[in-house]
């Protein structure tokens, strides 16, 4: 093979390599990996989970949702800024502000309770949403991969009411009244 | 004006904008979208046909899946263990499905039976009665079998073809005599009315009915027939396309939607394939049993397995449509009934001449057992539609598009029905009305 016939060819199988690496799907496959919810899952199963989630793209100061809306996706932040936020009569208090990996809405992946506070997109932001019943379905189609992903779910629930346990129990008797 | 005021003045320009270009848009999409479904009115149906297998399928492609099978791969082991499933079925039903021959043979039979019951009847009587009740029943019935007896009749081609085929032609053997006999017994059947200006004293004979004179094909039948295989070819084509769909179209249509309506039309989108799919699963499995019981019931009355399944299986696929689904097994039924002869019945103590009756006793029964049993328990409340909504759909069903408006009446109502039900209760949810 002539020097110049294998620079060529080196020259292909480099572009189709940077082509394949770049591909949207790997991109998100990778990014799946860093997000610890997801992180129990396999390569083939991450892949399943990239099929069935949406992609949305959404303005600065867009509503995600909104407080009392029945739920039915979890969101996954890809790139952005996202605020959850409680609207009282007179004031809104800020929760929390979350970044790219960050996820929330999680309780939606349970059933369709309304939303307990909303989430607003602080500057433009990329999110992946995981719709409750396509993980439903996934029970049967890859019940390995959909088990792991209520297991991070079961763990990020009990987390929660951990905290919340812990809070009630510094709090004071005064502090209740 | 500050920065921030020019930004905000900008972004409603903005706003305005792409408000003007979505309507302008969204109209251009409707204009060609109507052009097109005028033009290409033909290819609809196929296209519904298709789609709709493909949706009341799908349950058996995922059954297939198979994890480390490549999702193509798994498709086509489903498509092809329903080819084959599909391809036993039409092809039993296809050799009880009469040829030319037999069709005049059937003609022949139905005209030459059902004549001579109406004539036993008439005999049979009884004589103290016979001047009140035999004018009654010939005022009533004469006329009906005249009519009866017209659309049997034989036109002079189809005439010649029978003893053609009397005698064995086309390398089929001969037809029985006994049939050849009533075929001759069919051209001496008079009219049972005589119209009153031959009473009046015109001595007319009562003259063989007279066959209606066969129509030449137009020239185009050809071309149109031709014309409607192609548009039928898109059917198992859009069948096959859908089949390998991975929620891809599902989600080329999310992405569609403004993020504001985005998990309330994943819900809508959800909540409509699951009612509609269970009302239609349901309904192709409410047929398969009407179908079943019908065939059982015609094999214990002695008719044979491959008839009684042919029988079963039209009777059972025209169940869809309500009421008269249930009118054209009794026709079917009975009609065969009518003609049967060497019959033995399976449970004893049925007299093979009463067969007809106990047809029509059968057909009723079975439309009892699907009132009762099949759909309470197969559909349950998905077909909650009221008997007035039932009627007007089929018949405005059958004046847009025939038999196939007629069969697909019901389904769209209940479609229509569900979309909007979940979607006002789904933009209430949602807070959006």
């Amino acid at each position: 093979m002539s020097a110049r016939k294998f620079a060529a060819d080196k020259l292909l199988w480099e572009t189709l390599g940077r082509w394949k690496r770049s591909s949207p799907e790997l991109d998100r496959i990778q990014f799946l990996k860093t997000v610890p919810f997801f992180d129990r899952l396999s390569n083939r199963q991450l892949k399943t989970v990239s099929d069935i989630m949406f992609e949305r793209r959404y303005d600065s100061d867009e509503s995600i949702f909104e407080e009392g809306q029945p739920g039915a996706a979890l969101f996954l932040i890809l790139n952005g800024k996202i605020a959850i936020e409680i609207c009282r009569e007179t004031s809104t208090t800020r929760l929390a502000v979350l970044e790219s990996g960050a996820f929330f809405g999680e309780m939606a992946l349970l059933d369709d309770t309304p939303r307990s506070a909303n989430a607003r997109a602080l500057e433009p932001t990329r999110t992946l949403a995981l719709y409750r019943n396509d993980l439903n379905d996934l029970v049967h189609r890859d019940a390995k991969a959909a088990c792991q992903i209520y297991r991070s779910l079961a763990g990020t629930i009990g987390d929660r009411l951990r905290l919340t346990n812990e809070l009630v129990q510094t709090k004071t008797p005064a502090d209740m009244a | 004006m500050s920065n921030g005021q020019d930004f905000e003045e900008k972004e409603r320009e903005r706003k305005v904008r792409r408000t003007v270009f979505y309507l302008i848009f969204a109209g251009l999409v409707l204009i060609v979208a109507g052009f097109l479904t005028w033009k290409l009115s033909g290819l609809i149906l196929p296209t519904i046909v298709g789609a709709l297998l493909a949706f009341v399928f799908r349950p058996v492609k995922d059954r297939f899946r198979i994890r480390w099978l490549p999702h193509e791969l798994q498709v086509l082991c489903s498509f092809a263990a329903i080819g084959v499933v599909l391809f036993f079925a039409f092809n039993t039903l296809r050799k009880h499905i009469p040829d030319e021959e037999q069709k005049l043979e059937f003609k022949v039979r139905l005209k030459y039976k059902l004549n001579d019951r109406y004539r036993q009847l008439v005999a049979k009587l009884p004589e103290r009665k016979s001047n009140a009740v035999t004018p009654l029943i010939e005022k009533e019935v004469g006329p009906l079998m005249d009519k009866v007896n017209q659309a049997l009749a034989l036109d002079p081609k189809e005439r010649d073809l029978f003893l053609k085929y009397a005698a064995g032609y086309n390398g089929k053997p001969p037809i029985e005599n006994k049939f050849v006999d009533y075929f001759w017994a069919n051209q001496k059947t008079g009219k049972y009315v005589i119209p009153e200006k031959t009473l009046a004293g015109a001595a007319q004979p009562a003259a063989p009915v007279a066959a209606a004179p066969a129509q030449a094909p137009p020239a185009s039948e050809g071309a149109s027939l031709e014309n409607k295989l192609s548009a039928w070819m898109l059917a198992p084509l859009i069948f096959v396309f859908l089949g390998f769909d991975n929620g891809q179209i599902r989600r080329f249509f999310i992405s569609l939607v403004p993020n504001r309506y985005f998990e309330l039309s994943l819900t809508v989108l959800d909540e409509l394939d699951d009612a509609i799919g269970r009302y239609l699963r349901g309904t192709l499995l409410e047929c398969f049993l009407v179908g079943l019981a019908l065939t059982v019931g015609l094999v214990l009355l002695g008719i044979p397995l491959g008839i009684a399944v042919a029988i079963g299986v039209v009777s059972g696929l025209l169940n869809a449509i309500p009421f008269l689904g249930t009118v054209i097994a009794l026709v079917i039924g009975v009609g065969y009934a009518l003609i049967a002869e060497n019959v033995t019945p399976l449970i004893p103590g049925l007299n093979p001449n009463d067969l007809a009756l106990y047809v029509l006793i059968l057909v009723v029964i079975v439309h009892v057992l699907d009132d009762v049993v099949f759909q309470p328990f197969v559909l349950g409340s998905a077909a909650n539609v009221h008997p007035l909504v039932v009627v007007i759909a089929i018949i405005s069903g059958s004046l847009i598009m025939g038999l196939w408006g007629m069969l697909f009446a019901i389904p769209t109502v209940v479609v229509v029905k569900t979309a909007v039900a979940t979607f006002f209760k789904e933009l209430k949810d949602y807070r959006i009305i």
